[in-house]
């Protein structure tokens, strides 16, 4: 029976420590936790198959064996007992701070070992250290003398009660404070209150009773109207005749009123809402003044409201709390305005000119949305218009565009410029001068030839994304192949490949075939780009003089430029990178097959990869016949008549 | 343990053997105590302990940090979770800081035997120091030669107050408490002496290992030395039957006193107790003496060149009854001498591994016939007589150097080079374990 029943935890054991997982298999733990708990034998032959696994030269094993070893001795104190008994043991092979016992590998597994180990080890001396003095002692060693960091929780998550209480303590002292010297305030902020509210109330009076003084006629108009519909008319009238215009006789009480009202408003009506707040935050042994309090600020607070209402009512006021952040709004559109209005100047010259100069505005200025809104309108607009034209927008959408500069001002003017004419009088001033001296207008285009820089275009370099071994992805980023997990394809969340086939079918070529495919397809870009090149000159060579030169200048420098970039980065290296790409395959494939013994082979690193291609038979071969046939050669030069 | 009373009302059970009984049994279950922390407050690794041999309530500790400290392990100063642990911090502590303290390592700390008003410290700065327990002074320095291993006062001593140095260097010097002068220089050695002791049955009679591997024996008031014990000298069995005469005579005066000690309340320790008892080895050990005396001075070359281990002697202790003497070598065996004779007993220890580069501290129960040995990270406990090990006491984090047995309460000390003091006692038969929070089993699924 027990032989059987040991047979069991053993085998449960067995099964749970032989995982590549890095946690242990819930059920397998529940299995073994039930099979143990039913009889004390078991547990000891728990106990000491656990040491003897914790051994192993392999820190997986160990890792999980540890895990088991946790959760039976928080559950078992005979288990506690017999794990304490070699508990320096059980320290050497979880932490390993013994050099002649460095923990085995796999080394990242390694480190999640002893972690764990030092964090288990906090644990238990938190809760079982009081009965256990080895625990404790292990403890204080590692601890004190061998200065190993815990991970420190229990006190971690009690320093952070004690400062959640401590600022729990000082809000309330404030709020107290705060209570007081409301108390002692009170009496005057709510005499002050009530004045402005009474000072409005006079000066509503006053403009109320200057209308109705202005119009005493009305009345004797209304009996005209009979009808319901003149009446409803009638009433409106009236009802806008009430809200009372302002004109220059009561401007003084007008602004008197306004003032009032922005103190009412922004001063008490916010002062009283605050307090408000405080009294409910605030805690007191004696509830009965607060509420008291509470009372009368919410009868005061009401009572701001009606004023405020009746202000707004009689159009005194404008019911905009919000006119500070509107005045800054409007002062940034304002610089947007004016910008929108300088890039306007060139609007009477080309329409390129136009279109990239209002497009520079916008990236320059994104926050102002008005002049946004504006400009695209604008924009949308010449689109309509152009639209008509499809040569001309087709042009519109390859024109360059140039920076903003003062010579844009005779932009297009194809007029001779006269070369001593500045209207002044000094002119003549080092002796005769010609006066009819012109640069010729060809000139002033050559000199106002303007330079620019090629701006590459940002693009966003993919991550490869490919599932890593910790679960984590891949995080690289390369053009086209990562050098570890090969080309880079769409990914998934999870890593992946979301349609694989067409990618594979573009991206993961062969190695003979393929190449040879893609530099025909290379070749034949090349040809067509370079038909469309002629092409546009072409188009191009039609219209103006400097137009054409721009462009050809501008033409020139992206082509050398595209030629440069694709030389350095894109087909080239890819042709190259074939090799890696495809050992990559083969290799992810061979990882699938984990086992605990491949955990410890080591990892073909990139160095390894490297050795193998440079140090391989042919390599070396090539390399040492290319010495040889150096050394021959210096020898035939230093004794040319030795043979 | 009932029926052992029982017997002993009944008188079936002498009270020796009474007593014996119960120490024997508590000792079986020594483990490491959870109610009883000494704090250390040494930064280096504990190198000499020892508690006074007079009210066996002191603990005195020498640490590698140039300190030693003074615990009373009688009296807790303070208690930790809910009265279940009870901590023990130093009463007093001397260290660098000391304006008289040691500078280097104190590699050995012993009290004065007689009482606890004085204290010994010997330290690698080549100081023997004399302290006054009450007022933590110096009273008395001794400069020695090179760096001082071992410190051994006599415990029987009513005629001299000598506190026995070995050294780096070759001479045992005996330095004299009374006159603060170095009363003898024992030269015979070959190299440093890593460890001296006193013979528990003759004030006269100092035993010395050395580096060289010898373990000489001296009469300090002859010159020279009158014995080097040699390993291939070997004896089978306890003693030569010849003997079996005195060890009854032994007995029976054992009996009769430890009879009539019984009934003052504890009033001396063992070692001074058996003083008395042993009056018959001490007058022969002079005879023997002067019978090698004739070879003296000199001895017989080949003699005089004879090693008791190969290697270094690194821990020397005599038994209580002064007739055994156990050595330990940096040839990692331990070995049993009959002082008698001479002999080396052949009992085989089962020894793996000693410490080689320090002197270790070894520790016996004689009539419990055990002895406590500091091997690497543990200590064992072997059968005197067997060899076998009897008690495995693991604890330590790294290799241990002293240990100390207190038979009066069965307890024992261990210092290592993980800078902790540790007890070990007798676990609680009495569950008593009310008070503080419980330790059970917490199954949740």
């Amino acid at each position: 029976m027990e032989e059987e029943g040991g047979g069991k935890v053993r085998v449960l054991i067995e099964k749970a420590t032989t995982s590549t997982e890095p946690e242990v298999d819930p059920r397998l733990l529940k299995a073994i936790k039930s099979v143990v708990r039913r009889s004390d034998s078991e547990l000891r032959l728990a106990a000491h198959i656990l040491m003897d696994l914790m051994k192993r030269e392999h820190s997986q094993v160990r890792y999980l064996t540890l895990l088991i070893i946790d959760e039976l001795f928080m559950r078992s104190k005979l288990f506690r007992t017999l794990v304490v008994e070699s508990l320096d043991q059980l320290l050497t092979l979880s932490v390993g701070f013994r050099n002649n016992s460095p923990l085995p590998g796999p080394t990242n597994v390694a480190t999640a070992l002893r972690s764990k180990a030092i964090e288990f080890l906090e644990k238990w001396n938190a809760s079982f250290g009081i009965h256990y003095r080895q625990i404790r002692l292990g403890f204080d060693y590692l601890k004190n003398t061998l200065k190993y960091q815990f991970p420190n929780l229990q006190a971690n998550a009690a320093r952070l009660q004690q400062e959640r209480r401590e600022r729990e303590k000082k809000s309330k002292e404030i709020l107290l404070n705060k209570f007081e010297t409301l108390k002692k305030n009170f009496a005057s902020m709510k005499e002050e209150i009530q004045s402005t509210a009474d000072e409005i109330g006079e000066c509503l009076e006053i403009v109320r009773a200057k209308e109705e003084l202005l119009c005493p006629l009305d009345d004797e108009d209304m009996e005209e109207f009979h009808s319901y519909e003149f009446r409803q008319l009638r009433l409106h009238s009236l009802e806008e005749a009430e809200k009372i215009h302002e004109n220059s006789e009561n401007k003084v009480v007008f602004d008197a009123l306004r003032e009032l009202y922005k103190l009412l408003v922004m001063k008490h009506l916010v002062a009283v809402q605050e307090w408000i707040s405080v009294l409910v935050r605030v805690e007191l042994t004696d509830n009965r003044a607060r509420d008291s309090y509470l009372k009368e600020f919410i009868d005061i607070r009401n009572h701001i409201r009606s004023v405020k209402k009746k202000c707004e009512e009689s159009g005194c006021a404008i019911p905009n709390t919000t006119n500070h952040e509107e005045e800054d709004f409007w002062e940034e559109g304002k610089i947007g305005s004016i910008e929108s209005k300088s890039s306007s100047i060139p609007n009477n010259r080309t329409e390129d000119s136009v279109a990239s100069t209002s497009k520079e505005v916008l990236d320059r200025v994104p926050e102002c949305h008005a002049n946004e809104r504006d400009g695209n309108k604008r924009l949308s607009r010449k689109d309509g218009a152009t639209n008509s034209d499809p040569l001309r927008s087709k042009l519109l959408a390859e024109a360059p565009e140039v920076n903003w500069g003062s010579y844009l001002d005779n932009w297009g003017s194809k007029r001779d410029v006269l070369a001593n004419h500045r209207g002044l009088e000094l002119e003549s001033h080092w002796g005769r001068v010609d006066q009819d001296a012109v640069i010729p207008a060809e000139k002033i285009a050559e000199l106002n030839l303007q330079t620019t820089l090629y701006k590459e275009q940002q693009v966003e370099i993919q991550p490869c994304r490919a599932p890593l071994s910790k679960g984590e992805l891949c995080q690289r980023r390369d053009l086209r192949t990562c050098p570890f997990h090969g080309p880079i394809i769409p990914r998934d969340d999870e890593g992946k490949p979301l349609n694989q086939n067409p990618s594979k079918d573009e991206k993961t070529p062969d190695l003979g075939t393929d190449i040879v495919e893609q530099l025909a397809k290379q070749a034949v870009k090349n040809v067509r780009e370079k038909d469309k090149e002629l092409a546009r000159k072409r188009e191009i060579d039609k219209k103006s003089l400097k137009r054409a030169k721009l462009a050809k200048v501008r033409e020139h420098n992206e082509a050398v430029l595209r030629d440069a970039a694709m030389a350095s980065t894109s087909r080239s290296v890819d042709i190259g990178e074939d090799w890696v790409a495809t050992n990559g395959e083969n290799r992810s494939s061979r990882n699938k097959k984990k086992a605990l013994a491949s955990m410890l082979q080591k990892k073909e690193t990139p160095k390894d990869r490297l050795a193998q291609r440079l140090l391989n038979t042919r390599a070396s071969a090539a390399t040492v016949r290319q010495l040889t046939l150096g050394e021959d050669a210096n020898y035939r030069e230093a004794f040319p008549n030795q043979w | 343990m009932w029926r052992e009373i029982g017997d002993r009302e009944a008188g079936k059970l002498r009270p020796n053997s009474f007593s014996n009984r119960i120490k024997s049994n508590r000792i079986q279950t020594l483990q490491l105590s959870n109610r009883k922390d000494i704090v250390s407050p040494h930064r280096g690794s504990v190198n000499s302990l020892q508690v006074d041999l007079t009210e066996g309530r002191y603990l005195l500790s020498g640490a590698s940090d140039a300190s030693a400290a003074v615990f009373d392990i009688q009296r807790g100063t303070d208690y930790e979770g809910g009265g279940v642990i009870r901590k023990h911090k130093c009463l007093f502590m001397v260290d660098k800081q000391h304006e008289q303290g040691h500078k280097y390592a104190v590699s050995s700390a012993i009290w004065y035997p007689v009482d606890t008003g004085l204290f010994v410290t010997g330290s690698y700065d080549h100081h023997i120091n004399v302290w006054d327990t009450n007022t933590t002074q110096v009273v008395m320095d001794f400069k020695m030669p090179g760096k001082v291993y071992r410190t051994a006062m006599s415990p029987l001593a009513t005629s001299h107050m000598l506190i026995a140095a070995g050294t780096e260097d070759v001479q045992v010097r005996l330095c004299d408490i009374a006159s603060g002068a170095f009363a003898h220089t024992l030269s015979g050695h070959r190299d440093g002496v890593m460890t001296v002791e006193w013979s528990t049955s003759s004030e006269w009679v100092l035993v010395t290992g050395g580096c060289d591997g010898a373990i000489r024996f001296w009469d300090i008031r002859r010159a020279g030395c009158f014995h080097v014990l040699d390993q291939s000298q070997s004896q089978l069995g306890r003693r030569p039957p010849i003997l079996k005469r005195s060890a009854t005579i032994k007995g029976s005066t054992a009996k009769s006193l430890s009879a009539s000690q019984s009934s003052f309340a504890k009033a001396r320790t063992p070692q001074t107790k058996l003083m008395n008892a042993k009056q018959s080895p001490v007058g022969k050990i002079p005879v023997k003496g002067s019978l090698k005396q004739r070879l003296h001075p000199g001895m017989l070359s080949s003699q005089d060149r004879a090693t008791a281990h190969y290697g270094a002697v690194t821990g020397l202790k005599v038994t209580e009854d002064g007739m055994y003497l156990l050595s330990a070598g940096s040839d990692s065996r331990l070995r049993l001498w009959d002082v008698e004779s001479g002999c080396n007993t052949l009992v085989n220890f089962e020894t793996v591994r000693l410490q080689t580069s320090k002197p270790i501290q070894l520790a016996t129960s004689q009539n419990l016939a055990l002895v406590f040995v500091p091997c690497m990270t543990a200590v064992k406990a072997f059968n005197m007589w067997s060899g076998k090990t009897s008690l495995t006491f693991r604890g330590h984090y790294e290799h241990v150097n002293c240990c100390w047995f207190s038979l009066q309460d069965q307890e024992l000390y261990t210092g290592g080079n993980d800078r902790q003091i540790l007890v070990w006692s007798p676990s609680r038969s009495v569950s008593d374990e009310d008070e503080g929070p419980k330790d059970e089993d917490n199954w949740s699924d």
